[in-house]
């Protein structure tokens, strides 16, 4: 059940036509997760039942199970319904497990940064 | 604009009200740059603006030697809504007095 | 089509009773009624195909479905414009955009009157 007040559930922009389906929240730190939208706000706060947060790094993905989740209205991008009928995903991605996927944030992370130690260096470099 | 209440200028939207019709320069963040016909604008500065063209600087580094590559892109849009918060400062056109 | 963006006899003559009051209730939570331009904009634009970017460079083309007075956004037959980089949008066919996360719409010329555009503006110029 939602408890938004009646504006909201008129407003044909409301989220309302998105209870008890499973949706793809993208978040501004560029998360993104899985669930049932069980509840909303005007704020687009909203509570996600079977959260899972999808992890993609290249071609492969972990889906990491989260619970029930509250998101802050501020935080959302994005509110998308998957259409079930559909691949999720393109067929060259490969799921992987928890420890894979973390390996290889990881070694992206390690990546960006070295870009950007290597970066200075040659800013340092630069100054003579 | 025959009036003198509608071309008084007493705060600065008003200089926008008068750049109505007209080609102006917008800034906005993530160093982003547009310039096109302003058709219409509200109190939050979000904007309508025809024949525009979009320039986006970015700053990359090189994968081998890690200098910085500055580019930039250009586009064409035929009509642009702009969201307010995202404005840093509009310039209207020249006027020669 | 097009019509009077901010005309508000016209605006009240298409709604029935019950939603009359949601209209009114909507426009007292709100700190000046007659400054609505866009929303009165872009719900006239229900139904054609725009692009929306958001600040996080996400391009989305799809049918306006609908919008509020926080210009949040509903978008049908949603298609990623640069689908390759965003696999986990695949499956989307429809979606809620949060007002606050656009950058840009993309607008079809035929939905800018740009007559109609300029007496709204100088109208809610005044009004401000």
């Amino acid at each position: 059940m939602s408890w938004a007040g009646p504006e909201d559930i008129y407003l044909s922009t409301s989220l309302a036509s998105y209870l008890d389906k499973k949706l793809l929240v993208l978040l501004r730190d560029g998360r993104k997760l899985m669930g049932i939208l069980r509840s909303f706000d005007q704020f687009a706060n909203a509570v996600l039942e079977g959260a899972c947060e999808r992890v993609i790094v290249g071609d492969l993905y972990c889906d990491i199970p989260l619970g029930l989740y509250v998101i802050r209205g501020e935080n959302v991008v994005l509110i998308g319904e998957l259409d079930l009928e559909r691949e999720e995903l393109p067929p060259h991605m490969t799921r992987v497990s928890a420890a894979e996927i973390k390996r290889a944030q990881k070694a992206e992370r390690d990546a960006t940064d070295l870009k950007g130690s290597m970066r200075k260096r040659m800013e340092f470099l630069d100054m003579d | 604009m025959g009036s003198e209440e509608e071309s008084a200028v007493k705060e600065p939207l008003d200089l926008i009200r008068l750049s109505l019709d007209e080609r102006i320069y917008v800034k906005l963040r993530s160093d982003r740059e547009l310039r096109g016909k302003l058709h219409a604008y509200d109190q939050h500065l979000n904007m309508i603006l025809g024949d525009v063209e979009e320039i986006v600087t970015t700053v990359e580094i090189d994968d081998e030697t890690y200098e910085e590559i500055v580019r930039t892109t250009r586009r064409t849009i035929p009509f642009l809504f702009v969201r307010g918060d995202g404005v840093i400062l509009v310039s209207p056109p020249l006027r020669t007095a | 089509m097009v019509g009077s963006y901010i005309n508000t006899h016209k605006f009240l003559s298409g709604f029935s009773s019950s939603s009359l009051y949601l209209f009114i209730a909507h426009l007292l939570s709100l700190n000046n009624p007659v400054l609505q331009l866009f929303f009165s904009y872009f719900k006239d634009l229900v139904g054609k195909e725009v692009t929306v970017e958001l600040k996080n460079d996400l391009a989305i083309r799809g049918i306006l479905h609908s919008v509020d007075q926080y210009l949040n956004i509903k978008l049908e037959h949603t298609r990623v414009v640069d689908q390759d980089k965003y696999p986990h949008m695949l499956s989307v066919r429809n979606c809620f955009i949060r007002g606050s996360v656009v950058r840009y719409v993309q607008l079809p010329p035929d939905g800018v009157d740009v007559d109609l555009l300029h007496d709204a503006t100088r109208r809610e110029a005044r009004g401000g």
